[in-house]
């Protein structure tokens, strides 16, 4: 397989996401760049500029007329997407760590960090309500005192969403009321990312406890559990076959404060990164 | 660009629709990525084949031949040489969704807002192939075709095992790590059993602990192994720097349990001592292994020493004695 080299960043990339027609590929990164990419050819189509922070997240609603992003500078920024015009900008007191639009790409989510004396807060967004978007007041503000929200996703039929925290719990908050509908507690450490599978029915956790978990998205029952031996950065349930993948490796932040034989991490000149293929069911 | 496809010399495509295309099927085809059919001809370069126009207006010459378009391109490096670049690109023809083919005719902004069509060379190339290991369907396979010689051989008694002499290879004996058989054949050609080789064989109390221990029943202290022994005392009961044996290629996940368990049945063992890692706390792969009398650490060395132990070898030999 000869893949194609995509080098629009500088600094680490955060996140990545496909469009829903799946031929286009956004990227975000901490050099403050968002970049959208033809998926066919890689050829890139153009970047989203103004950010002056890490982009934490990404997304695109289901038209691929607007795009999200999240980033360190305190704001989450909206864009059009065909011109890479900024649309909107909703200043946050803290980073804003996650985003997403749901289903119907009316109402948007994010995240804002715990830090600086401010809680972790989720906000919600209706796009339909002008004096929302343009005074910057979301119609639900969902407070999350515990932990950190480290990864959030829409659920299924845009009812509410599913939160994975620092702790490592996993909650789905309500849409409407923001009340917790439902929660679990699989993971001991950090839940790294959450994807769902295409038909929104499965969520799967990636975490730092080195495992990755298959939950039913509506009871979270969890269905099945995939063990490796290195933090798993990013999981994904493939949308045509019967495979999870699972991305991750030693932070190389973390190299030096972890020991060279509990680390996995050998002495080898860059970190272990793994990627590993297992089967769903 | 207009309806056609290419491959570039770097394998890359670039492709665009032609509305009128469109308009004909509007079909929703799916997006199926086929970059590993494309042709992907390696990239021509010549330094002066022929004498190239100057510098300052390349030139460029497009040739057009069914599906291949071939563009021949001058440039004048940095060191000054002149260097003709041929690049081949197979031209295809693709459907997709109309909001897709929509999308291949947006204009480029941003970062990007001065690339020419294609694919830009600073942003994008192709990399070094990545080969994928399939690691659960080799082993599924290769252990299937190991398993059939072995059922063909298994009637006929060809192989062996040294240790329980049934007929599968030695690596394979279910006893490999208890060392049961073994040491029982080791025990017999030493005219002893494995239990009472401590003390006076023929002493009375002895044979009946032994028979005891056999049969699982509890045994009074006075009754056990050395227990007629008299005229010992804590200071006396040194450990032996004479009868300690050094254990080394010992697996990361051995623990003192398991050297006790291999090496009870030699004699009864005064010390074990396995070096461990500080933070891990796992094997550092040498034990020291002190016992009673050299003759049982003597004879732990005979039957151990190149014994298969959790995959590796061991090897005992006598511990050197400490400088201290």
């Amino acid at each position: 397989m000869k893949p194609i080299l995509l080098q629009g960043h500088e600094r680490s990339i955060t996140q990545i996401k496909y469009n829903r027609d799946g031929d286009l590929l956004f990227s975000c990164a901490k050099d403050q760049v968002v970049n959208v990419w033809y998926s066919l050819n890689g050829e890139r189509l153009g970047s989203y500029n103004g950010h002056t922070g890490a982009v934490w997240c990404v997304d695109v609603d289901w038209d691929t007329k607007k795009v999200l992003t999240g980033a360190a500078d305190n704001t989450c920024r909206l864009w059009d997407c065909e011109t890479g015009k900024k649309t909107n900008v909703f200043d946050t007191k803290s980073a804003v760590r996650t985003c997403g639009f749901d289903f119907s790409g009316n109402i948007i989510m994010f995240s804002t960090d715990k830090q600086m004396g401010y809680d972790c807060l989720i906000h919600l967004f209706d796009m339909r309500d002008s004096h929302q978007i343009t005074q910057n007041e979301p119609y639900l503000t969902i407070p999350c005192k515990d932990s950190k929200v480290t990864s959030a996703v829409w659920g299924s039929l845009g009812e509410y969403i599913v939160v994975g925290l620092e702790n490592g719990q996993l909650l789905q908050y309500s849409k409407k009321s923001g009340e917790i509908l439902m929660q679990t507690k699989e993971h001991i450490k950090q839940v790294n990312d959450l994807q769902t599978s295409q038909d929104l029915t499965m969520v799967i956790t990636a975490s730092k406890d080195t495992t990755a978990k298959l939950f039913d998205i509506e009871s979270l029952d969890l269905l099945k559990t995939y063990k490796t031996e290195r933090p798993v950065n990013s999981a994904a349930i493939s949308p045509i076959q019967n495979h999870v993948v699972l991305g991750g490796g030693q932070e190389a932040m973390d190299v030096t404060t972890t020991s060279t034989r509990i680390g996995k991490f050998e002495a080898r000149s860059v970190c272990l990164i793994m990627f590993l293929c297992m089967s769903l069911v | 660009m207009h309806g056609e496809g290419k491959t570039g010399n770097f394998g890359v495509i670039c492709v665009g629709l032609m509305e009128g295309c469109l308009l004909i099927c509007r079909l929703f085809s799916s997006f199926v990525h086929l970059l590993n059919l494309f042709l992907s001809p390696t990239p021509v370069v010549t330094p002066k084949v022929r004498p190239a126009p100057p510098a300052t207006a390349p030139r460029k010459d497009v040739v057009k031949d069914g599906t291949l378009k071939k563009v021949v391109e001058f440039v004048e490096s940095e060191d000054g040489k002149k260097m003709k670049i041929t690049r081949t690109y197979k031209i295809e023809k693709r459907k997709a969704s109309k909001a897709v083919a929509r999308r291949k005719n947006w204009k480029k902004f941003g970062n990007a807002e001065f690339d020419a069509p294609g694919p830009n060379v600073a942003t994008t190339t192709v990399s070094d192939d990545v080969l994928m290991t399939f690691i659960t369907n080799k082993e599924d396979v290769e252990s299937q075709q190991e398993e059939d010689p072995m059922a063909k051989l298994r009637g006929q008694k060809m192989v062996q095992c040294r240790i329980c002499k049934g007929d599968h290879w030695t690596t394979k004996c279910p006893y490999k790590d208890t060392l049961g058989p073994m040491q029982k054949e080791l025990a017999d050609q030493l005219g002893l059993t494995s239990v009472d080789n401590e003390g006076d064989a023929t002493s009375s109390p002895a044979a009946a602990a032994a028979a005891a221990v056999k049969s699982g029943k509890y045994v009074p202290p006075v009754l056990r192994d050395g227990g007629t022994r008299r005229g010992e005392s804590m200071a006396t009961s040194r450990r032996d720097d004479n009868a300690t044996i050094r254990v080394t290629n010992l697996s990361e996940d051995t623990r003192e349990s398991d050297l006790q368990e291999l090496f009870r049945p030699f004699g009864s063992i005064a010390r074990i001592y396995l070096a461990k890692d500080k933070i891990t706390g796992q094997s550092k792969g040498f034990a020291f292994i002190s016992f009673h009398r050299r003759e049982d650490a003597a004879r732990a060395i005979a039957g151990v020493s190149g014994f298969g132990y959790d995959h590796l070898i061991l090897n005992v030999e006598w511990a050197k004695p400490s400088t201290n």
